[in-house]
């Protein structure tokens, strides 16, 4: 993309124009007090499509794909949130969306280095242990927030980009095995359970039961991509019975659940649309009085409901916009996570790091999605990038960073020296 | 490179399970959006007519109506506002939503129901009851449309709830659709049990005698409508003269095993000794299934329950239902239907009714038996009163509130192919007016015929 300027000239103005229909949408079915309400947001947008365009190209990365669809996510998501209820300017979301930019850049100069962050695995195990300690001793299961006045933080969403590091490995670290009791273990895959545990006790005891099945779903990612490297010795026997063990686990956990929790697997939203079932209820109300099309940005009901702006954001989109627009949105995320499929990886790091990335935006945003359609039970999770919430968006963006990363990676001299003279970049081998 | 397809392989997996759920998704919220909508407050609802075009129901609110014209079918078709659950249009609101999940709600949409009932044939048999009160349904045993389906008191849905305090007790149901204590109607079920259990010839071979009072092997007292007795009688005569003691003895009877009783009462639908109810469903529309107490044959309770007191119940659809097995002479029921067909808000017809049969309730053999018995009845007892139509009939009178009230019932069916009405009449407290079920049948088959 870098050595090619007419790609990366039409892939911005393919995102401006998707951002310009938008406004054009709101100018004709749009609920606002005036032309200049669309003017403001539409300045904003276009403003911060053209500083980003301009910003990355400093960063000499060998794809912007990732910036571009990141972009175009993040500016969709201010239109959206600026018109709930009526077109408007969401001046907050606005300056968390360039926090989460700036997260993104962060990231990718963190994780591009895969020996450098390596190495830096007991600082991330550190940090993670400190962020645990600040969730148990700050917050509580009522209030999951740190409170600084002007801005809320959640501690425990930082935990994830984290854990994503601690999950990724290398082969030659896999490799590293010892004897303990006629077992060869690596130590490092011990040391990862325990914080995974350690983890998942703490969202239990903060009554986080959202985001537990996001740090699983990048536990097991991670834990299988250990297990299952090629140079591995796991027969597949041993897999399904670790697969079969967790199987057993999750329905102990099920069914040894809180008393809450055990009611909200089972609550039929229809018998108690003013109680438990109420945001699901007014939520799919929405979706159907939307229909494919729409009732138009600003004309919804729904954002007179709790969390309209995101637990139920999905169905909030998809009433003042439609359908298909709030698909698009989904389309849009789920291409973030398609693209290293398109654009492989160049180290196993790297690759697990993906992997686990696109683990925890796919069920975060499962969660959140079928959770408020009443598809799986309501678990109170953020859409990745639409969602309002400083902490989930700065987080989001960071993890973004380190797909980029994946994609645009530096290797140490001798890497370079040897991916210089056995071949392409995407033959390099650890 | 193998070792980064492996990474890969793996969010491929976690992308296609994610596309699988949004696929299952997109699919339940385009085919649950009707619902949805009737969950809010949002609705833009059609008509329901009968089946020559007169409108039972007014969703729109647009139409103007002369003074109770829902009236007589006020507690069977309902309406939207919640108060009654168990009518057509509170069972089948999605259906006359005029909406849909591409063009949303369009007040002007052509979304109906076409219903069977008659809606002429339906008032002018309310009307006939005056003050007194009860409930008449007759449907046509060869398709299952229900013609007639009227319960008093009723109330007209377009006057609202205002008076709801005052309205009498009832009023909000269809009583067609709950039980109601048999009388000697019941006596139809005993006979096919009796016919299925020992054959017609051993049956007609059997006789007791009355002598207006039977006490039973446990010592309590059967008593007759008759106190003078009706003699030594057969089955056909017994029927006829609608004889308890008769039939308490056929209950004590050693060819009529109690667990055989059982098994065929349960056949035909009879919810036994306190099991959980069970329901027929007509339309979205539930009607109770009968139920009676079966425990020991020489008991009282379940003589009486044989003989359809006590706590016995049948709701007056299923005693009709019961009707079309006997005059199809097959022993299957033709299920009714209320539903004709329905259209869409762009005037689409849908859901188009067929016509369905239950299980084999009984045989043939049986079906024919009972038939000319019930025809027999008929032809010597209602001749005169319900002169024009080869009929099968049985009457019944029903202890009610600890014996202080009598109801009156009738059911019965016409046999001519042309005309194939089944039929339960239903009149409350009896003796509180001078209206009785042979008139309502009358004015019900001529009403019916005329418009056939």
């Amino acid at each position: 993309m870098y050595g090619n300027p007419v790609a990366y000239f039409f892939s911005c103005i393919f995102v401006m124009i998707a951002h310009i229909s938008m406004l054009v949408n709101i100018y004709y079915n749009g609920n606002y007090d005036s032309f200049r309400s669309i003017a403001v947001l539409g300045a904003a947008v276009l403003i911060l499509d053209i500083s980003y365009f301009i910003i990355i190209l400093a960063f000499k990365q060998r794809s912007y794909v990732l910036d571009f669809l990141l972009i175009l996510i993040l500016n969709m998501s201010v239109i959206f949130q600026s018109c709930f209820g009526k077109v408007g300017f969401d001046t907050k979301h606005y300056i968390t969306c360039i926090f989460c930019l700036a997260a993104c850049k962060c990231g990718y100069l963190l994780c591009r280095d895969h020996k450098w962050i390596c190495d830096k695995k007991k600082y991330i195990y550190g940090a993670v242990a400190v962020l645990i300690l600040i969730t148990l001793i700050f917050t509580s299961a009522e209030n999951m927030w740190l409170d600084f006045k002007k801005f809320t933080i959640q501690p425990s969403e930082f935990i994830k980009p984290l854990f994503v590091l601690a999950c990724s490995t290398s082969i030659s670290e896999q490799q590293k095995k010892h004897k303990v009791l006629f077992v060869n273990v690596v130590y490092e895959n011990i040391a990862l359970f325990i914080l995974t545990a350690a983890i998942c006790l703490v969202q239990v005891h903060s009554h986080d039961y959202g985001s537990l099945p996001t740090f699983l779903s990048i536990f097991a990612v991670g834990f299988l991509l250990r297990i299952c490297y090629p140079k591995a010795k796991f027969s597949k026997k041993k897999l399904f019975a670790v697969i079969a063990c967790v199987l057993i686990l999750l329905l102990i956990g099920l069914k040894y659940a809180p008393e809450y929790v055990q009611h909200r697997l089972h609550v039929d939203i229809w018998s108690d649309t003013s109680g438990d079932g109420y945001q699901q209820s007014k939520a799919l109300i929405a979706i159907a009085c939307g229909g494919w099309f729409g009732v138009g940005p600003g004309k919804g009901f729904l954002v007179n409901v709790f969390a309209f702006d995101n637990d139920i954001v999905f169905a909030t989109v998809s009433e003042e916009w439609g359908l298909i627009y709030a698909l698009m949105m989904v389309m849009v995320i789920l291409v973030i996570t398609v693209i290293p499929l398109v654009n492989p990886a160049r180290s196993y790091f790297h690759g697990t790091m993906s992997a686990c990335i696109s683990a925890a935006l796919i069920v975060q945003m499962a969660l959140n999605i079928f959770g408020s359609c009443n598809l799986i039970p309501f678990t109170g999770v953020t859409i990745p990038f639409i969602s309002t919430g400083g902490s989930s968006l700065m987080v989001c963006g960071f993890m973004v960073g380190m797909l980029i990363a994946c994609q645009s990676p530096v290797f140490s001299k001798n890497a370079v020296k040897q991916e210089e003279t056995s071949g392409p970049a995407w033959r390099w081998k650890e | 490179m193998k070792s980064i397809k492996r990474t890969q392989h793996i969010i491929a997996v976690i992308i296609l399970l994610f596309i699988a759920g949004m696929g299952i998704l997109i699919f339940k919220l385009v085919h649950g959006s009707s619902f949805y909508m009737m969950n809010s407050d949002r609705h833009e609802l059609g008509l329901v007519y009968d089946r020559k075009g007169d409108v039972l129901f007014d969703g729109s609110g647009r139409g103007s109506y002369p003074e109770n014209y829902f009236l007589d079918v006020g507690n069977l078709i309902g309406d939207d506002k919640g108060q009654m659950d168990n009518t057509l249009v509170a069972r089948n609101i999605e259906k006359l939503n005029n909406y849909s999940f591409t063009e949303g709600l369009n007040a002007n949409g052509k979304a109906a129901i076409y219903t069977t009932l008659d809606h002429a044939a339906n008032r002018t048999v309310f009307d006939t009851y005056g003050y007194m009160e009860g409930c008449v349904s007759a449907y046509n045993y060869k398709t299952g449309e229900i013609l007639v389906c009227a319960s008093l008191p009723s109330l007209d849905v377009t006057n609202g709830y205002d008076a709801l305090p005052y309205f009498k007790s009832g009023t909000l149901i269809s009583k067609n659709m709950y039980g109601t204590v048999p009388g000697s109607t019941q006596k139809v079920s005993t006979v096919i049990t009796a016919l299925e259990i020992m054959g017609s010839n051993k049956l007609y071979s059997k006789s007791f005698r009355c002598t207006g009072k039977y006490t039973n092997k446990t010592g309590n007292d059967i008593d007759c409508h008759n106190i003078y007795g009706h003699g030594t009688q057969n089955i056909q005569e017994a029927f006829e003269n609608s004889c308890n003691p008769f039939f308490a003895q056929l209950i004590e009877d050693n060819d009529m095993p109690l667990d055989k009783v059982k098994k065929q009462y349960e056949k035909m639908g009879y919810v036994l000794n306190g099991a959980d109810p069970a329901y027929i469903d007509i339309n979205g529309i539930r009607c109770e299934t009968a139920s009676t107490t079966l425990e020991d044959p020489y008991e009282f309770r379940t003589q009486w329950g044989c003989i359809g007191q006590g706590d016995t119940l049948v709701s007056p659809v299923q005693l009709m239902m019961w009707q079309s097995a006997i005059a199809n002479g097959t022993g299957k029921m033709t299920m009714p239907y209320l539903i004709d067909h329905v259209t869409d808000m762009h005037g689409t017809v849908h859901e188009k009714a067929r016509t369905k049969f239950s299980d084999q309730l009984f045989t043939q053999t049986t079906a024919s038996a009972i038939k000319q018995i019930m025809l027999t009845n008929g032809a010597d007892r209602y001749t005169y009163l319900i002169p024009g139509y080869k009929i099968g009939v049985k009457s019944g009178t029903a202890q009610v509130d600890e014996g202080l009230k009598e109801n009156s019932l009738l059911v019965g069916f016409v046999d001519d192919p042309s005309f194939p009405i089944a039929f339960c009449i239903l009149i409350e407290d009896k003796n509180s007016g001078y209206i009785t079920t042979e008139q309502i049948a009358k004015l019900l088959l001529d009403n019916l015929k005329n418009n056939f």
